[in-house]
């Protein structure tokens, strides 16, 4: 391995991509352009809610049991699952729920005891259309349950649902708490981190299949392999010379989301380029691997639905990947932009440190490596 | 690649020795049961017409594409070798240069990924790009060159490290008389200090230049020798003349 043979290589690139001032300005202005325009697009999207119920366990619980299955919705579009209050994190956390509606256990003494227990609801906060619609249903529920109970207190028996009176409740609803984000979280906010991965993956891997499908073509990359320079070096400094545009890139987009579009990011910049870099890597092999399977230019571009296209409908950007046909969720888990999405997701909305996203940048690794083996094998083929 | 007490320049061994050399593509045969040695210093010459298996052989020779069968060894060691391709210069059929870049910044990473750096690189490039008149180019995009520039510059490229063996791959293809010449007085010089060239051409008239010829046909060796010995057994006046005698000879040969 030789460090000055990889710079030759990489410094070549970047002259050579520098050079041309027109994919420059596409490199950096696309992705600012499109975020912009896609935040301005977006409203709700449609998806399967779920939310994590505490009930309360103490003496006479049943009654306010019966009342919350009749009063939370049941659709294909909401579920509710138990679990214990010492769950509710972790619940949110994972992901198997969006929301939790949580009461004491011993709810229904306090009620009866007139000790105006509190019933706390908490989102998971990190998708905002979903967060604001969860809120809005629990709210009412447990408003609903408070005027129910109210009734039954007041001795008018059985009562009779919906019940729409100005009872007072018998107990207090604490102001919704967000576990990531809050409520001045927009759409854009839970995309701006998607948008660092798709554009660096797309960029880099039509840079990358073009510079070296060039390559064959004004036979360079004869002269390249007939030199002492190694496949591991070619490699390396194509990874180098593609890696600096695009952390240019993705540091241009973060900036540009936070202070322009206003995006809240609480994250550490430090891992969005480490997250950035393994997908990079990926991103130039799988170019090199697939530039040997194109003749022109015009056959490169006809690979960005397959790779591209996929990807963005199937790894997370606009919908989560639990909310996928159970068919295709199998084809998200091997996507390199689902873990670079989810890596990104949690580190600038949640402030994820490196050992929670520790799975995604696996993923990411592995999927290099496996493309490092591709290309490797695709430029030996190719040449020989 | 650090250079190790074992220099393959010291070990005296012929420059280039190809033993029962074969090559197919799939079912086509292009270089059939080849047996050749090519001595230090020499300027030898493969000749023949296009498709004759003249630049896959080169190809062989730099460890581009691999021999069905049989054995090639340059400077005692076998393709691919990395201490040869740091010895070996090698200039393709195209022009092969990056368009986007300069003829200087061509240079300077072709002799950057030849381990070559600083003043002795700087100075180099200097001498290459005033050897192949381009020094009042050497800053410009060399997609602006002419084809006799970018091939002039391809070899200058191909030279740049101060290989002790050039492979070029018809560097005259497409260039005009004048500057094919020119080309040909500055084989002589490198010959004259000590690089030894193996060159391909389709233009009978250059093998007169060669030190030794090998007369190339269908992937087989149809003589080896020197141009005045090539001439004399066929009896004719001229290679072109030389070259349709030995290739008609082979002909009644295989068919009898």
């Amino acid at each position: 391995m030789n460090v000055s043979r990889i710079l030759a290589l990489a410094g070549r690139i970047i002259r050579q991509v520098s050079r041309d001032r027109r994919t420059l300005v596409l490199i950096f202005l696309v992705p600012i352009l499109v975020t912009t325009l896609l935040s301005l697009v977006l409203n709700t999207n449609s998806s399967t809610l779920t939310v994590a119920l505490v009930r309360p366990t103490g003496q006479g619980s049943q009654q306010v049991n019966t009342l919350l299955n009749a009063l939370l919705p049941t659709s294909d579009k909401l579920k509710t699952i138990d679990i214990n209050a010492n769950q509710v994190d972790s619940t949110l956390n994972n992901g198997n729920a969006d929301a939790a509606l949580i009461f004491p256990s011993n709810f229904t003494q306090q009620v009866a005891a007139k000790q105006h227990p509190t019933v706390q609801i908490k989102l998971e906060g990190s998708n905002p259309t979903v967060a604001s619609a969860l809120n809005g249903q629990l709210q009412a529920v447990t408003k609903q349950l408070g005027i129910a109970l109210a009734a039954l207190q007041g001795g008018q028996g059985q009562p009779t649902l919906p019940i729409s009176a100005n009872v007072s409740t018998p107990f207090d609803t604490a102001p919704t708490e967000y576990l990531h984000g809050g409520p001045e979280y927009t759409a854009t906010d839970s995309l701006a981190p998607v948008f660092i991965g798709v554009f660096s993956f797309l960029f880099i891997l039509l840079l990358t299949a073009i510079a070296f499908l060039r390559e064959r073509a004004q036979g360079t990359i004869e002269r390249v392999m007939v030199s002492p320079l190694t496949r591991a070096e070619l490699v390396l400094g194509y990874v180098c010379g593609f890696t600096i545009f695009a952390l240019i890139q993705s540091l241009l987009i973060l900036l540009f989301v936070v202070f322009a579009l206003r995006i809240h990011y609480s994250g550490n910049l430090a891992l969005v380029f480490l997250v950035t870099i393994l997908l990079t890597i990926g991103s130039v092999n799988l170019g090199i691997f697939l530039s040997g399977f194109a003749q022109n230019e015009f056959q490169v571009i006809q690979f960005i639905p397959l790779v591209l296209g996929l990807q963005i409908f199937l790894s997370g950007v606009f919908w989560p990947i639990a909310q996928l046909p159970g068919a295709l969720r199998p084809i998200a888990y091997l996507l390199p932009l689902t873990y670079a999405n989810e890596g990104l997701r949690n580190v600038m909305l949640k402030n994820a440190d490196i050992g929670a996203i520790g799975n995604d940048l696996l993923a990411l690794l592995v999927f290099a490596v496996l493309m490092i083996a591709l290309s490797t094998l695709t430029t030996r083929r190719r040449i020989a | 690649m650090s250079t190790t007490s074992q220099d393959p320049e010291t070990v005296q061994t012929p420059m280039v020795e190809i033993q029962q050399l074969v090559k197919n593509f799939g079912k086509l045969n292009v270089i059939n049961h080849l047996d050749m040695t090519i001595n230090r210093g020499e300027t030898f010459g493969l000749i023949g017409p296009n498709g004759s298996g003249k630049t896959t052989l080169i190809r062989m020779l730099v460890g581009l594409i691999k021999p069905t069968s049989g054995d090639i060894r340059i400077m005692g060691e076998h393709v691919p070798s990395r201490k040869v391709a740091l010895k070996t210069g090698y200039m393709t059929q195209l022009s092969a240069l990056y368009l986007d870049l300069t003829a200087r910044e061509n240079m300077r990473f072709f002799a950057r990924i030849y381990s070559l750096h600083g003043k002795e690189q700087a100075a180099r490039i200097e001498e290459m790009l005033e050897r192949v008149e381009l020094a009042d180019r050497a800053d410009d995009i060399v997609g602006t060159f002419s084809g006799g520039m970018r091939q002039r510059l391809s070899l200058a490229t191909a030279l740049v490290h101060r290989p002790t063996l050039a492979l070029l791959d018809e560097p005259t293809v497409g260039v005009d008389p004048e500057l094919r010449r020119s080309f040909w007085d500055y084989f002589h010089q490198l010959n004259q200090e000590g690089v030894t060239i193996i060159v391909s051409t389709h233009h009978l008239d250059e093998a007169a230049r060669c030190t030794r010829l090998g007369l190339m046909r269908a992937g087989e060796l149809l003589a080896l020798d020197t141009p005045q010995e090539v001439l004399r057994q066929s009896g004719k006046q001229d290679m072109e003349e030389a070259f349709l005698y030995f290739a008609s000879h082979e002909r009644k040969e295989v068919t009898a």
